[in-house]
């Protein structure tokens, strides 16, 4: 061997140690962000984990560190098909590192062991997440431990057609007044049925459109259930409470609504463009949806003036039993399990800066949805939204959330599969009532209160 | 045909349709005796090997599946359960419950302490565990002989520490090894769980011990519960009712609408007949989620149907969505074009084998299409008709996809079969809520149905004859 071709060889082997330390000291994070009821205008969800990316990668250069962050994300614009990839996907080792969704999701899929705790990787109280409304952090929390940063807040509201209500005789200053007459119980969801009809009678909307509620499942529907009088969870134990009477009064009410003639038989389950374009065209009284649903009218359905022809209050009482309530149903930013501590560190980090103010406005002026944290109100892009304020102010104070409780989707989907069979005239009202009884009670055992 | 070929042909026929005739059976051989062979079988390597894959194949995505489905049927696997072992946890939810269940308030108070103490034992431990030296010597000289018994006050006080980590992880982390408790803590095995517990809670009894360990766990156990809520539950008999009809109205019009087919390209001239053939393929060959969408185009708001009807001045709504008796049409006819072109070339097939001078003799002896039809054809179609209908029935019950992507079920449920809601039930849950256990224990009653269903059709078919040596030698 020849003195050159040796110093060659330490040259290349140099070389080639150089190039592995520097590639050892580069680190490479790919993050996946999986999020479920993302539509085409929710898209910040996903974009402002890349935007923290990119600001943790310009922090760590500053530090002198080398960073790397590629965020992989995907949406779906349901939620059982969301739901469905991100169980089994997580069952089989495979979960992604951030998953964007209910919160109704902590209590079955921390009892699976699918997510880690986010508390265990940040602080709260620090900036940001110190300023987040503290009813939002309980809504995140489960037995005891805080599982995710909320994302975003909403409520779920009724929608009011204007001009159909001039039609029958509401001056301007009675429409004006209708959201307190709804919060103080004097306007009631069977006022709104009476109303609708003569919407219909009078051809101001077209007929059996008097009232569009929403087309599918959803939080939404617990709505009712609290207008007449129902609470989901009992007080004094935290466990589940299904409240007979209320549920009747719930059913009862939709069932009139369908022999009144001012909504269909058969109208669950029908094709949400059409209630869109439905609803952002006015052809129907009243109807109820999330505040996001302005962004989607405003922007892909061609509504316009949406304040001179829109009024929007809580959902009404059902009975003297009820109260006027709206739900709203933040969604949050969890962790998955399965990946690297390192992995899940990167994952909190982005998860935390994500929820600055600045970028959590742009997802809730983009989508509709309401502020999570007090300086988020005073973003000028958010204070300058007119339906965003007036619904933080009109609305924020009175809604509540669906209960954290790891069997309350068995209770949902059986509060929903009884709606249903009242809604179809499958089942007399009783017998839909009784029935939910039988299949709560059979799968829950002592863990649902039945009153 | 000309007359002359149409006589030949018609006398050649009535040869062949007339086994009686004079000629002798060419029997040349003792009948060959039934039964298995005398000796050892012969067993090919090579023809095992052939086999191999296939077997293989069968295993994986057949045996398997079907095993799983027939364990999981006896457990109570959901999302909460996670679909693996579980692991033991207590939670305040789970105490809560344990007091429902007997726990006294002191033990429940016992269970459930945390307490965090900096003592010389902790410090060892967070040492072995790998904790920061700096930090330690922080905590073993600020901290010691402090207990606490909460996380955050604990934590509060290694955040003022002047060498605390910078991550949040690495901090909490270090707190873990201070702890005392089991609160909302995994443990993976039940001996771990148990030390853990008997450690924070040494007083328990053994009962109660036992029985905080039993319900602490995470994952699935075994149970015939899925068997007895469906057995009682309301909605069973009105999906079994749903099914029932589903399957029948769709048999009817699958078996008729293919024989009708047959029967009518069989007498076209052939090109023409083979080009409608062709068409009422479409809908088999197709891809299930394009000829959804053609359904959805054909019946939804301002589509064919929709359009046509409001020129007529007749009801205008989303036919497949907004009504029962529309949505239970569409359910059987876009299930029914399907199973009808299936239908259509098997009985195509059946027909072609039928010897044609039979019906050229018939002809000769002045019977109409509708005599053949009657005495000729569809005596021949018995095997074929029964055929698909014993294939469609089974294809039928176990499908749910076309009616999943078109009417979902609904209005309401009005439309939801079986299949549909034990789908439904193990994996489509808008809640998220997956009732694995309950999904595979009706899709287990599903195969039970279908086998019993299979082995009455066998017997109905008369196999053993079908399968059978021929009467006659060739």
């Amino acid at each position: 061997m020849t003195i050159l071709s040796h110093t060659m060889r330490l040259t290349l082997a140099a070389a080639l140690l150089g190039t592995t330390a520097a590639a050892g000291l580069a680190e490479d994070y790919t993050i996946t962000v999986w999020s479920g009821g993302t539509g085409d205008s929710a898209n910040y969800r996903i974009d402002n984990i890349k935007l923290a990316a990119e600001q943790m990668m310009r922090e760590a250069e500053i530090r002198g560190d080398e960073l790397s962050i590629t965020i992989e994300g995907q949406s779906w614009s349901g939620w059982d098909e969301f739901k469905q990839a991100v169980t089994l996907a997580a069952e089989s080792g495979d979960a992604p590192d951030i998953i964007v969704s209910g919160h109704e999701d902590l209590g079955p899929w921390s009892q699976a062991g699918i997510l880690r705790p986010v508390e265990d990787w940040v602080y709260f109280d620090q900036w940001p997440l110190n300023d987040i409304y503290p009813n939002l952090i309980d809504v995140a929390t489960y037995n005891g431990v805080v599982w995710g940063i909320p994302q975003d807040a909403e409520a779920r509201v009724m929608f009011w057609n204007k001009d159909a209500f001039r039609a029958i005789g509401w001056s301007d200053a009675d429409i004006d007044a209708l959201p307190q007459r709804v919060i103080d119980g004097d306007y009631t969801l069977y006022n709104m049925l009476d109303d609708v009809y003569a919407m219909q009678e009078v051809e101001a909307v077209a007929p059996g459109q008097g009232f569009m509620p929403r087309p599918s499942n959803g939080p939404d529907y617990w709505q009712f259930y609290q207008s007449f009088g129902g609470e989901m969870t009992d007080a004094e134990t935290g466990k589940l409470l299904l409240d007979t009477e209320a549920l009747t009064g719930f059913y009862q009410f939709f069932a009139d609504a369908v022999a009144k003639g001012v909504v269909s038989e058969s109208y669950l389950g029908g094709n949400w463009d059409d209630w869109h374009r439905a609803v952002a065209g006015l052809t129907s009284g009243a109807w109820h949806g999330g505040s996001w649903h302005y962004a989607q009218w405003t922007r892909s359905f061609e509504m316009e003036n949406f304040f001179d022809n829109v009024q929007f209050t809580l959902i009404p009482a059902g009975d003297e039993n009820g109260r006027a309530n709206s739900i709203t149903h933040p969604l949050v930013y969890l962790m998955g399990a399965g990946n690297t501590e390192d992995e899940a560190q990167i994952a909190a980090d982005l998860i935390s800066i994500a929820s600055e103010p600045r970028l959590n406005a742009m997802h809730a002026v983009k989508s509709g949805h309401l502020a999570i944290s007090e300086a988020e109100v005073s973003v000028p892009l958010y204070a300058e939204d007119r339906w965003l304020t007036e619904a933080s102010e009109g609305f924020l104070p009175y809604v509540n959330a669906i209960p954290n409780d790891a069997d309350f989707g068995t209770y949902w989907t059986a509060m929903y599969k009884g709606l249903e069979n009242a809604w179809t005239g499958t089942m007399s009202v009783e017998d839909a009532v009784e029935t939910v009884k039988a299949d709560v009670t059979s799968a829950l055992g002592d863990k649902i209160i039945v009153k | 045909m000309n007359m002359r070929a149409l006589t030949d042909g018609a006398r050649e026929g009535a040869a062949t349709a007339v086994p009686s005739s004079p000629v002798p059976p060419a029997v040349t051989q003792p009948p060959r005796r039934r039964g298995k062979p005398r000796g050892k079988p012969r067993v090919s390597l090579l023809g095992l090997a052939m086999l191999a894959p296939s077997l293989l194949l069968l295993c994986a995505f057949f045996f398997a599946p079907a095993i799983f489905t027939g364990v999981f049927a006896f457990t109570n696997m959901s999302t909460s359960t996670g679909i693996g072992k579980g692991d033991w946890m207590v939670t305040p939810t789970l105490l809560r419950q344990l007091r429902d269940a007997g726990l006294s308030e002191a033990d429940e108070q016992a269970i459930s302490a945390a307490t965090y103490v900096v003592d010389a034992e902790h410090i060892a431990r967070a040492e072995a565990g790998g904790v920061d030296g700096r930090f330690l010597s922080d905590i073993e000289g600020r901290l010691a002989g402090q207990t606490y018994d909460n996380a955050r006050d604990f934590e509060r006080d290694l955040r003022a520490l002047p060498s605390k980590p910078r991550s949040a992880r690495a901090l909490k982390g270090a707190a873990d090894h201070f702890a005392s408790s089991v609160l909302n803590r995994r443990y993976a095995t039940e001996a771990a769980f148990a030390a853990a517990l008997t450690g924070v809670a040494p007083g328990l009894s053994p009962e109660t011990l036992s029985l905080v360990t039993e319900r602490a766990y995470t994952g699935a156990v075994f149970t015939v519960e899925n068997f007895v809520t469906l057995a009682t539950r309301r909605d069973t008999l009105r999906i079994v009712g749903n099914t029932f009809l589903y399957v029948g109205l769709t048999l009817g019009f699958n078996v008729a609408i293919g024989l009708f087919l047959a029967l009518s390209t069989f007498y076209l001239p052939k090109r023409v007949g083979s080009v409608f053939s062709a068409l009422w393929l479409l809908p088999r060959i197709t891809p299930v989620v394009l000829y959804a969408t053609l359904w959805q185009w054909f019946t939804w708001e301002n589509g064919f149907i929709y359009i046509l009807a409001d020129t007529l001045g007749l009801p205008t709504y989303n036919y497949m969505k907004a009504g029962v008796t529309s949505a239970w049409t569409i359910m059987i006819l876009s299930n029914g074009f399907v199973g009808a072109s299936f239908g259509m070339i098997l009985f195509s097939g059946a027909l072609r084998a039928i010897p044609v001078q039979q019906l050229w003799a018939s002809e000769v002896d002045g019977a109409s299409r509708l005599q053949q039809i009657r005495r000729i054809i569809l005596p021949q179609l018995r095997w074929p008709v029964l055929f698909v209908t014993a294939y469609q029935t089974l294809s039928l019950l176990s499908s749910y996809e076309l009616i999943w992507l078109t009417t979902d079920g609904g209005p309401g449920t009005t439309t939801t079969v079986w299949a549909l809601d034990a789908f439904k039930t193990a994996l489509w849950a808008y809640s998220g809520e997956f009732k694995y256990g309950l999904g595979a224990a009706m899709a287990l009653i599903l195969v039970v149905v279908g086998l019993t269903l299979s082995i009455a059709y066998l017997i109905l078919f008369k196999f053993d004859d079908l399968v059978g040596r021929p009467k006659i030698e060739f």
